[in-house]
């Protein structure tokens, strides 16, 4: 690994922000020094809709972001998200080629070939190939089978794939500030590995990311994510819900949300009123705090429902022993974890950063860009090529404690 | 199974989206961005050539350094001399060859360059020279050399009289190369002090007054420098006058106070009106005393030719010998 130090930047164009974290990673380790945020424009359920508000604000967090850390940005991890994105299964099987049936790198190469040669349709690129463990004779194998003797080596892959041009919208919003895109990382992969622990993983973990546009999910089975998906609904449907079930503004309906919003209805009393603002000045109104949580709530089950649905056969409460960790602006919501373990019918948290992170970056509005920082360096670490070197694990945990 | 390469996804990945951008679609700050990274690069291009250049020089530099040089290059003898001369050069490489008298067998890495060049200046003809070796076997003279604006007669010490000539700078020196007719053109100077200095002479004071006159007659009168005979610098620092006398024996008399143009052109119509209108006479014709421009008439001597009376003018020169150097 190269021992030059490079300034890497974690964008996270989201519906509601957009935030950038800026990272100092010398080859080895990784140290937060730069933080940049601003409200996201041009952006509806994570795909670029107006491009030069887009890069507008994007680039204002960039800069700023840069200004904090004093250190010009070299490239960017990139996040990820949006309704066009989705993903299938695939796998391969070959048979082991050596006489004495040892796996050789030959084998292994061929197999993961094979598991990712499916052709996608026009117009869509793929984004990432995520490897399940392999399995040597149907043996389990969770690290790498060279060297190990058996007769039929099988991989699989799940294979996130997205449409081109809504990709390309995105990279270009950050090469008009001149920055090369280094890794596009789904967001769901970045917030996930964030909020939830290796053990969790090894046992079966839903992973929830509940944005403004959309909410990401990841499964993971066995210590690697097993299946992913976008489904292109958030928080901001839950303020349009009000908004048009009390006859408010947009402004006026979030507002509601944030204070008197809950994913389960609580209020048992019909005529219990809350004040829109609660200044008492003229043009202020109450509503029925049970009407509130009903909108709220009953938009929340259908979003987790949704969510539990698109996983189909890959989640069941056995395979996810370890439950279903909520993250993201709307995993705020009150309520929101017993909702998600009624649904689910698993245990269900909120997802926190690790103790190393600095306090004022444990909002899970962060965990995003955390997250990317963290998975995309590692992605990198991981790849095997030359000049690799292990042991880059023990370096990362002290990257986001110098922050 | 088939083999790796034949199954090797033919999927396109993101990576496959090209991410350079027109400049007209980025924002100001990615356009500056840009800007800086042009300059960053430049900088670091020029930073780069520069410390080749430099590494080359130093190269160069040791090369020439003959205690860094192995042995066997330093036993090669000079096979080639090279002359260089500037343009309107007269010397070959048999004068360098001559003159630079290296010995037989000398080796390149063994030779004095700076001796060699002080006996190549030591020739008044050579006006700077430099010396370089080319591995393995040459050595190469570059030199630029005095043209010659007069000539004098004199003898050098120890040796007989003979014809020098003198640059414009007032070198005077020997000469050689030069084709016979352009020294006969030169005219030949009087009317001063010529002063021995070690084994040549010390540079004539005034010649470059001297050379701008004879260099103006000769590219703006080219009829009349073509008469000139004897160019006398008696009177030029005391007077800042030029006397010339013609091959007819007639004199005229420049003034140095004034642009010379003016004086020859007069002269020219003078010279015009003098064969037009009075038969053939020696003339003194005075340029010194500005718009008044007397002209004295004296009878021309039959055959008189100042063509062959110009080596009588030579006891004119006054070699002085009080001030030769004392050694």
């Amino acid at each position: 690994m190269s021992s030059r130090t490079t300034f890497i930047g974690a964008v996270e164009i989201g519906t509601s922000k957009i935030s950038v974290l800026v990272g100092e990673y010398t080859g080895r380790e990784l140290a937060i020094i730069g933080r940049g945020e601003c409200s996201s424009r041009g952006v509806i359920k994570g795909t670029v809709v107006d491009y030069k508000a887009a890069s507008e604000s994007t680039h204002t967090a960039l800069q700023q972001a840069e200004r904090d850390a004093g250190e010009r940005i070299d490239t960017v991890f990139l996040a990820q998200t949006g309704g066009h994105l989705e993903g299938f299964y695939n796998e391969a099987a070959v048979n082991v080629k050596a006489s004495d049936n040892m796996i050789e790198p030959g084998d292994v190469q061929t197999v993961c070939d094979l598991a990712k040669a499916k052709q996608l349709p026009a117009g869509r690129v793929v984004v990432h190939h995520i490897r399940r463990p392999f399995r040597v004779d149907g043996r389990l194998v969770p690290g790498s089978p060279e060297n190990l003797v058996g007769q039929r080596l099988d991989v699989g892959y799940w294979t996130v794939h997205g449409q081109e041009q809504r990709l390309a919208d995105n990279i270009h919003v950050i090469r008009g500030f001149n920055l090369e895109v280094r890794e596009l990382v789904l967001s769901g992969l970045a917030s996930g590995h964030m909020v939830t622990s290796a053990e969790e993983r090894q046992h079966g973990v839903l992973a929830i990311d509940l944005g403004a546009g959309t909410t990401d999910f990841v499964l993971y089975r066995d210590g690697a994510p097993h299946t992913t998906g976008v489904v292109p609904v958030g928080g901001t449907h839950l303020t349009n819900d009000l908004s048009i079930g009390l006859r408010l503004t947009e402004g006026q309906a979030e507002k509601l949300k944030l204070r008197f919003g809950r994913a389960s209805v609580v209020t048992k009393d019909k005529a219990q009123k809350v004040w829109l603002d609660g200044n008492f000045a003229i043009g202020d109104r109450q509503f029925s705090q049970q009407a509130i949580e009903q909108i709220t709530c009953a938009r929340t089950w259908e979003l987790l429902e949704v969510v539990k649905k698109k996983l189909g056969n890959a989640f069941t409460p056995d395979t996810c022993a370890a439950g279903v960790v909520l993250t993201g602006g709307t995993a705020k919501l009150p309520g929101l974890a017993e909702a998600a373990a009624k649904v689910f019918g698993v245990p269900a948290h909120l997802g926190e950063a690790p103790s190393w992170v600095n306090e004022n970056m444990r909002d899970p509005g962060y965990h995003t860009a955390l997250g990317l920082l963290y998975y995309g360096v590692s992605a990198q670490a991981e790849k095997p090529g030359p000049g690799r070197r292990g042991g880059f694990f023990s370096g990362v945990k002290r990257l986001f404690a110098n922050s | 199974m088939t083999t790796p390469a034949a199954n090797a996804s033919a999927s396109r990945t993101w990576r496959d989206i090209p991410q350079p951008l027109k400049p007209r679609a980025m924002s100001r700050g990615g356009r500056w961005r840009l800007a800086m990274a042009l300059v960053r690069t430049g900088s670091a291009v020029a930073l780069g050539g520069t410390a080749l250049w430099g590494a080359w020089r130093v190269a160069a530099a040791l090369g020439e350094n003959s205690r860094a040089m192995p042995a066997a290059a330093k036993a090669v003898p000079v096979k080639h001399l090279e002359l260089r001369t500037a343009g309107g050069g007269v010397l070959d490489s048999g004068w360098l060859r001559r003159t630079l008298a290296l010995p037989a067998g000398a080796a390149l890495m063994e030779l004095d360059l700076d001796r060699l060049k002080e006996r190549l200046l030591a020739e008044g003809q050579v006006q700077s020279a430099n010396l370089t070796r080319h591995f393995p076997d040459r050595l190469v003279a570059q030199i630029a050399e005095r043209s010659p604006v007069a000539r004098v007669r004199a003898a050098a010490p120890g040796a007989a009289e003979r014809m020098f000539l003198v640059a414009r700078d007032g070198v005077v020196y020997p000469g050689s190369g030069y084709d016979e007719a352009l020294l006969d053109s030169l005219p030949w100077l009087d009317g001063f002090a010529l002063v021995r200095a070690g084994a040549g002479f010390r540079p004539i004071r005034g010649m470059d007054v001297v050379s701008d006159l004879l260099a103006r007659a000769q590219y703006e009168a080219g009829h009349l420098y073509a008469e000139w005979s004897v160019v006398s610098l008696a009177r030029l620092e005391s007077d800042r006058e030029i006397e010339v006398v013609t091959r007819a024996g007639s004199t005229v008399v420049f003034s140095t106070r004034s642009d010379f143009f003016p004086q020859l052109a007069k002269l020219d119509y003078m010279r015009d009106y003098l064969a037009a209108n009075f038969p053939p006479v020696r003339v003194r014709i005075d340029f010194t005393l500005g718009r008044e421009v007397p002209v004295a008439f004296a009878p021309l001597a039959p055959g008189a030719d100042a063509r062959a009376t110009a080596p009588s003018l030579s006891p004119g020169f006054n070699v002085s010998p009080s001030s030769q150097p004392k050694h």
